[in-house]
């Protein structure tokens, strides 16, 4: 009798086991189709990416789409650099400076949180706490009025500066870390005579490389996929983002030449997806982390 | 001499606690000051301005209540409001996805690490490349669903650009771009749900559909709120995709794609002059995002423990 039991388990075992993966290859399907479509259409002709008659692979293989897209350079952008790269390369100076400089920000100030005592600390915090509720639309027309008033619209000042002084999710995200590590390994380093400087350039900073890193690359993917803030901000096609040139490349190119389009989206998403799988860890521990609160 | 006084002693070299401290953490505060404290207020007080040009301070002048007055007797304004609305409805729906999927990675299954890196890949793309994906599948005249359909040129559905459909296209990219967020924060949180639960539970005879409604659910509830909050506040704001299908100004078919950020930004970078109307919707949006949150809030006292 107990091993009927057993046997009648095992097959609803399977059972269930057989839909489970069912169920999660389906899904794999579902994120993975629109990827795969842009892909494959990319390398069609003309004519075969505008034709109701769909086959996934390309009859034709070519690569006139990544041809078009690497010669349109707008006339106006840098002689003969083409539009997409000139938008790469811009999201880079634009995004990078102000994601290191605001994590150092964030990181400094989330260690004295933490670990020092001060006037106002508390305070100090949940005034950095409160402007994470502040929706960010409502900054929209006087931060732009502001930054027209100093001079800064038409430059990339708007989408860095105010990004150095670190953001209000990394602090509360590093203090939490931060208080996880004992004092006594901090006392006995100030006893050596390290000042408080010191001690978070030498203790904390080596301690927290991998944190540090996970918020690294999501200050990173933020910037690089930031669409409102440089539509607003970058007039000059000379300036434009990548974000901003995909806009620009699908006026140009949208109903003339879709595979040149498609080609445009798999560039644009290239760098963010090569940088997912080369750190893929550090990412979703940071996700993981940064969303949990307690 | 005590440690205490050596302690002292030895960091007269640097700065004292205090004043370090005081410098490090007011980076991140005066930064908040000068680039959140200052436009705030302005927001306010401009809410109540007439701004003519393009942000024009020097011209403004004090209307009292006529923006309010004008955005909210203005029918887009409530259209762009359902709009948003509409759009989000993908939110729960991505929210019971992802606790499906976070569930079944936490089964004994070959390949799991797999299938999490490739749940995830939507949150690293752009919300532009998404859009530009879904468009290509969406095409009325060489898309993937009117091709599986079988339609020809002349029967072809205009998903995108028709008002019948495009909240409903739109929902679904919405889904698509939204899950993998939630799996890998719900798979966090159902790794730390209390294994004794489960095995008490069994011992009583509970069947897993019982386990899960009364076990995991309340477990993982802290998760759910988290993302049910965080994910409101963002579908209030929701602007990228409308833009990019819509395409330049145009927000969709019928106006169906305007969002109420959309609606804001139109006001304030699109049309002259209307800046002040602008800050007044945006601090109407605002209200309405505040109340929505404090009545999550205090809804949440009924169905979210922590344990």
């Amino acid at each position: 009798m107990i091993n009927a039991r057993k046997k009648k388990l095992t097959t609803r075992d399977i059972i269930s086991k057989v839909l489970i993966y069912a169920a999660l290859v389906l899904f794999a399907l579902w994120v993975l189709l629109p990827f795969s479509l842009v892909l494959l259409t990319s390398f069609k002709g003309i004519i075969e990416a505008n034709s109701l008659d769909f086959h996934w692979l390309p009859e034709e293989f070519t690569l006139q789409g990544y041809k078009k897209v690497l010669e349109y350079d707008m006339g106006t952008a840098y002689e003969g650099v083409p539009l997409i790269i000139s938008g790469f390369i811009n999201t880079l100076w634009i995004v990078i400076p102000p994601t290191l400089l605001g994590l150092f920000s964030s990181a400094i100030s989330a260690y004295a949180f933490a670990k020092l005592r001060f006037k106002f600390r508390d305070k100090m915090f949940l005034l950095l706490l409160a402007t994470m509720m502040i929706p960010g639309t409502i900054l929209l027309t006087p931060t732009y009025i502001i930054y027209n008033y100093i001079g800064w619209v038409n430059t990339p000042f708007p989408l860095m500066i105010p990004g150095m002084f670190g953001a209000a999710t990394c602090v509360f995200f590093m203090r939490q870390f931060y208080s996880g590590i004992p004092s006594s390994l901090l006392e006995a380093a100030a006893i050596d005579g390290m000042n408080y400087f010191g001690i978070f350039f030498k203790i904390m900073v080596p301690l927290s490389v991998p944190a540090l890193l996970a918020q690294a690359l999501l200050g990173f993917i933020g910037g690089y996929n930031d669409y409102l803030g440089p539509l607003i901000y970058l007039q000059d096609p000379e300036m434009y983002t990548l974000q901003i040139t995909m806009n620009q490349l699908k006026s140009y190119f949208a109903g003339r030449n879709v595979p040149a389009m498609m080609a445009a989206t798999v560039i644009s998403i290239i760098p963010t997806v090569v940088l997912y799988i080369i750190a893929q860890k550090r990412f979703v521990e940071g996700v993981a982390t940064s969303g949990m609160k307690d | 001499m005590t440690l205490e006084k050596i302690y002292k002693k030895r960091h007269r070299r640097g700065l004292g606690e205090s004043a370090s401290g005081t410098i490090m953490a007011s980076i991140p505060v005066l930064g908040f000051l000068i680039f959140g404290m200052i436009p705030l207020i302005l927001a306010l007080v401009m809410a109540f301005m007439y701004v003519p040009g393009k942000g024009n301070l020097a011209g403004a002048e004090f209307i009292g209540f006529e923006n309010f007055k004008e955005v909210l007797s203005d029918y887009m304004f409530w259209q762009s409001i359902l709009n948003t609305l509409k759009m989000a409805i993908s939110l729960p729906i991505c929210i019971v996805v992802s606790l499906i999927v976070a569930f079944l990675l936490t089964k004994d299954i070959k390949g799991r690490s797999f299938f999490r890196a490739v749940y995830f890949v939507p949150y690293v793309c752009c919300a532009v490349a998404v859009s530009l994906m879904w468009e290509l599948i969406f095409n009325q005249n060489h898309g993937i669903i009117n091709s599986w359909l079988g339609l020809t040129r002349e029967t072809a559905i205009p998903w995108l650009t028709d008002s019948s459909t495009y909240t409903l296209c739109l929902i679904i990219i919405g889904i698509w771009g939204g899950t993998a967020y939630g799996i890998v924060l719900y798979g966090a949180a159902l790794t730390n749900v209390n294994r004794s639960l489960y095995e008490a539970a069994k011992v009583d005879g509970a069947g897993s559909f019982r386990c899960f409604f009364n076990i995991t659910l309340p477990s993982v509830s802290p998760t759910s709120f988290y993302l049910l909050t965080t994910g409101l506040i963002g579908a209030l704001q929701e602007f990228t995709r409308p833009q990019m299908i819509g395409g330049g100004q145009g927000a969709g078919p019928n106006n169906d794609g305007l969002t109420i950020v959309f609606y804001i930004y139109r006001r304030a970078f699109v049309y002259n002059n209307q800046m002040g109307e602008a800050a007044a919707a945006a601090l109407v949006l605002s209200v309405f995002i505040l109340i929505i949150t404090a009545i999550n809030f205090v809804v949440s006292k009924r169905w979210v423990s922590y344990d």
